[in-house]
């Protein structure tokens, strides 16, 4: 039998020289970068997170911030504030505003106004005045702000003048001015606010932002995409893309593989294990920038038997930070003494390090009278920059208390889940950690170790110290530098003795970028900003 | 032939009672507060519960609590996503057409490569041809699909860099959602980088369409061939070669079609492998299509989500079946003849 081939053979042909020649022309992609982020942000007004992810995908993206702090000068630097005035007594600080500062326009909203001092006092009386309209609207608080206590800080929020704004404190702050200059720190647009209240929509201002950052945000596909467009008419330098797309991609291992076949140009958070993969490709790079964080393993101080001193400390003996140094971090994080990083300048050179005595640790449970202790260490499932791999930490926590008779179950949930069930603070243990959102030291006390901070959900192991509260506020009122660093100091000394967390390292923050991506700002605090990206144009992934 | 349809309609109702039954008893076992595993809201007003007592019928009967939970069920009421808190309904119809758009392309690749090689494998009378395209398909038959989605993203995406390995399209594509296909979106969309799109997203698809393709491709040449062979050997066939018929003739127009009655009611014994596989392929591959989203949901521990995506995954399977077995009676007179003879 003969099978019918040579009528079809030309069509076939036909076909295939079709495709050859469609397939030859040039790729045409829009110019723009692809991100790929490690979650879905919970919002999208920073104000009302604390989350890195969050963080990445709103603040230097969609907003601004009166202050900025630049990093490679050390200090405050203007935004939205032209310049300020701190009076005498140091309780009033004066803002000139910029004029000129156009919001976005979206579908929801066009302004028919530029930025002014309104936009200025309904942010932050949003986070300070709880009859505020719009202070209900966030299920969170304001984590940020509840954990500075920046609502009992502030006295007023006036309006001097369109351009002017004051801000009257009750103490003095020598964080104030840091405090906004952090990420959380962002100016909402007031006319949107008023016509969604008017629409009876009052949440939707947290789920479709308006700003007056570098990029817009045009559209949000949970577990897929976030996509931004360049805001045509920004205050501040011109961002070089056009479009800025943040692909959510929650497992490391898939955000290498996008980052080698090219669908995306830079990549969030690498484990530790992949760093040797990225060597064999040519065409890509690591970054690693220094970090202002701290990984720790908190106890829930308020939940027995975690309320006795002895257990958090022979617990904090018998894990071996060394190995989790080796097999996490390998050689992207030191060991972390007390709870500041060795950048900060308040950093204590002569704290010791914890020692690894899993014998004492036995002996301190045997005395506490703590029989076949078992308790839960909730991990986070995706990468942090202070813990590439929460997951492994745990285990080996878990095989180092295993050694001392002590039975571990680790729980883990998907991020934004994660989050919401640490919110309920029923955990035993959880490792977790802290990126600073400003340079000043007090940023790792007053949120992760206050009394206040209990409530706003920053403060992980729910410890309240009398004598540790004093001194931070003592410290937080200080303007020397020199004083202040001996009372930091002096807290971290009660700190170990008390032992409410132990602290594991400091990472570096790594990021992942193609070749073609030249330059990529990361600051040590608040995460990337894309507007100070740069590309190479003729090379753009395809 | 409407006495058989108003049957198989009838056995399409009651599985799908005896579905909808399983899923409501589940329900009631999810760690979490039956009015949260109904709705979703996880923290409800005063109002929000009674509305939820009432519109599940939760102080009713059983039997009342069940027909209120298929009422809403079915009438699209399928709560909102506990993590998302958007509604249930509508991330469904955001999710499907991908998971669509990949079934069909893999269909299409599987009986447009399968029925070819299996009609050739039947023809030829060479040994070894056949016995190469038996092991072939028996090998790729065997051949577990997880394993294979990743061997193949590794090399083609990872080693060669040839292919595209997760999702549909590159983001930096600004492409409007008209049809929900992004092969269509991208073709009708009004942007100068159409084309580019389009070819894109073809680069795209390839690969989970392969991966997902090879089972029901070795199912459709081993059937297509064992059919064929039989085919070949009636005495029609003969008296149409003694008659002088080509053998392009004879294939075509003879044998083929009666060839093909086995293949379609394979595939309907194949859909529910078939749609395990396309789940696995979902998630290989990051296709946001049901699958992936299934898995997600259920990552999340979010209750509206599972409930929803089984129900829709399970509710297409039985009615894709008792649609199969249709055209199966439709298209083949000797089944209606037996059908006859039952009735």
């Amino acid at each position: 039998m003969r099978l019918p081939t040579p009528r079809w053979r030309h069509a076939i042909t036909a076909l295939c020289l079709t495709a050859l020649a469609t397939g030859c022309t040039p790729e045409q992609v829009p110019a723009g970068l692809v991100y790929c982020s490690e979650g879905n942000p919970e919002s999208f007004n920073p104000q009302l997170s604390t989350s890195g992810t969050t963080l990445d995908a709103t603040s230097n993206q969609i907003y601004s911030r009166l202050v900025d702090y630049a990093a490679d000068k050390g200090a405050i630097v203007p935004a939205l504030a032209t310049n300020w005035h701190i009076s005498e007594d140091g309780l009033v600080y004066n803002f000139t505003l910029r004029q000129g500062v156009q919001f976005h326009n979206s579908e929801r909203f066009t302004p028919s106004r530029t930025f002014n001092a309104d936009d200025v006092i309904f942010s932050f009386q949003r986070i300070v005045d709880d009859k505020h309209p719009f202070h209900a609207i966030s299920k969170t608080g304001y984590p940020f702000f509840d954990s500075i206590g920046f609502a009992s800080q502030i006295t007023s929020i006036d309006k001097i003048s369109d351009y002017e704004v004051a801000f009257t404190l009750h103490d003095p702050d020598a964080s104030f001015l840091s405090n906004l200059s952090s990420a959380f720190a962002v100016v909402l647009s007031k006319e949107y606010g008023d016509q969604l209240l008017l629409a009876g929509r009052p949440e939707l201002i947290d789920q479709y932002p308006i700003g007056t950052g570098p990029f817009s945000m045009t559209e949000y596909v949970k577990n897929d995409h976030i996509r931004y467009h360049r805001h045509p008419e920004f205050w501040g330098k011109s961002p070089q893309l056009e479009m800025l797309v943040f692909d959510i991609t929650p497992k490391s291992g898939t955000r290498l593989v996008k980052l080698i076949t090219g669908d995306c140009s830079v990549s969030a958070l690498p484990k530790a294990g992949e760093l040797p993969v990225i060597e064999l490709h040519e065409t890509l790079q690591v970054q690693s920038d220094p970090a202002m964080n701290v990984a720790y393993w908190s106890f829930n101080t308020q939940k027995p038997p975690f309320d006795n001193v002895d257990v958090r400390q022979a617990l904090a003996m018998a894990i071996d930070k060394q190995n989790i140094l080796r097999a996490v971090y390998r050689d992207t994080g030191v060991e972390a003494r007390g709870i500041l990083p060795p950048s900060s300048w308040a950093y204590n050179d002569s704290l010791k390090a914890q020692e690894y005595d899993p014998k004492q640790a036995m002996k301190l449970l045997e005395q506490a009278g703590i029989k076949n202790l078992e308790l839960d260490i909730w991990a986070m499932p995706v990468g942090r920059s202070y813990n590439p791999n929460s997951l492994k930490t745990a285990e080996l926590i878990q095989s180092d208390l295993a050694n001392i008779g002590v039975k571990v179950n680790i729980v883990s949930y998907g991020w934004s889940v994660f989050t919401q069930k640490l919110n309920q603070s029923d955990y035993d243990t959880v490792l977790i950690g802290w990126n600073a959102d400003n340079s000043d030291p007090d940023n790792f006390f007053t949120p992760l170790l206050s009394c206040g901070s209990i409530a706003s959900g920053t403060n992980r192991s729910r410890w309240c110290n009398t004598e540790f509260e004093e001194i931070i506020s003592q410290a937080r009122q200080n303007t020397s530098k020199l004083e202040r660093a001996t009372l930091y100091q002096e807290a971290e000394g009660i700190m170990k003795s008390q032992m409410p967390l132990v602290s594991l390292a400091h990472a570096q923050k790594q990021t992942l970028k193609r070749d073609n991506v030249m330059q990529l700002p990361v600051s040590p605090f608040g995460g990337i900003a894309f507007a100070d990206l740069t590309i190479k144009i003729a090379e753009t992934a395809n | 032939m409407a006495k058989y349809l108003l049957r198989r309609l009838n056995l399409f109702l009651a599985t799908s009672a005896v579905l909808m039954l399983v899923l409501f008893l589940a329900t009631r076992m999810f760690p979490v507060d039956l009015g949260v595993a109904l709705t979703g809201v996880e923290q409800p007003t005063q109002e929000q519960q009674q509305q939820t007592i009432k519109a599940y019928a939760l102080d009713g009967s059983g039997f009342s609590q069940y027909v209120a939970f298929l009422q809403q069920r079915l009438g699209g009421n399928m709560g909102i996503s506990m993590t998302s808190q958007q509604s249930v309904a509508g991330e469904l119809v955001d999710v499907l057409p991908a998971s669509f758009e990949l079934i069909i392309v893999t269909s299409l690749m599987a009986l447009a490569l399968g029925i070819p090689i299996g009609v050739l494998a039947a023809l030829s009378n060479s040994k070894a041809t056949q016995n190469v395209i038996m092991a072939l398909t028996l090998t790729g038959y065997s051949i577990p699909v997880f394993w294979l989605g990743l061997s193949l993203s590794l090399w083609f995406g990872v080693k060669l860099g040839w292919l595209p390995i997760s999702g549909q399209l590159n983001l930096l594509y600004e492409i409007p959602r008209v049809t929900g296909f992004v092969l269509i979106d991208t073709l009708i969309a009004d942007t100068p980088y159409s084309m580019s799109a389009f070819k894109d997203a073809v680069l795209h698809i390839i690969l989970p369409a392969t991966t997902l393709a090879v089972f029901p491709f070795t199912v459709v040449v081993r059937i297509t061939r064992a059919a064929m062979a039989n085919v070949m050997t009636q005495t029609y066939v003969r008296a149409a070669e003694a008659r002088g018929l080509s053998t392009a003739m004879i294939v075509l127009r003879h044998a083929l079609p009666n060839a093909l009655i086995p293949v379609l009611k394979s595939m309907g014994l194949m859909l529910g492998a078939f749609t395990s596989y396309a789940i696995v392929v979902e998630v290989i591959f990051s296709w946001p299509g049901v699958g992936a989203w299934l898995v997600q949901g259920i990552y999340q521990r979010d209750y509206t989500v599972i409930q929803s995506g089984i129900m829709v995954v399970a509710l297409l399977i039985i009615f894709m079946s008792i649609l199969i077995d249709v055209l199966h009676t439709a298209t083949n007179p000797l089944s209606r003849k037996e059908l006859y003879a039952t009735n």
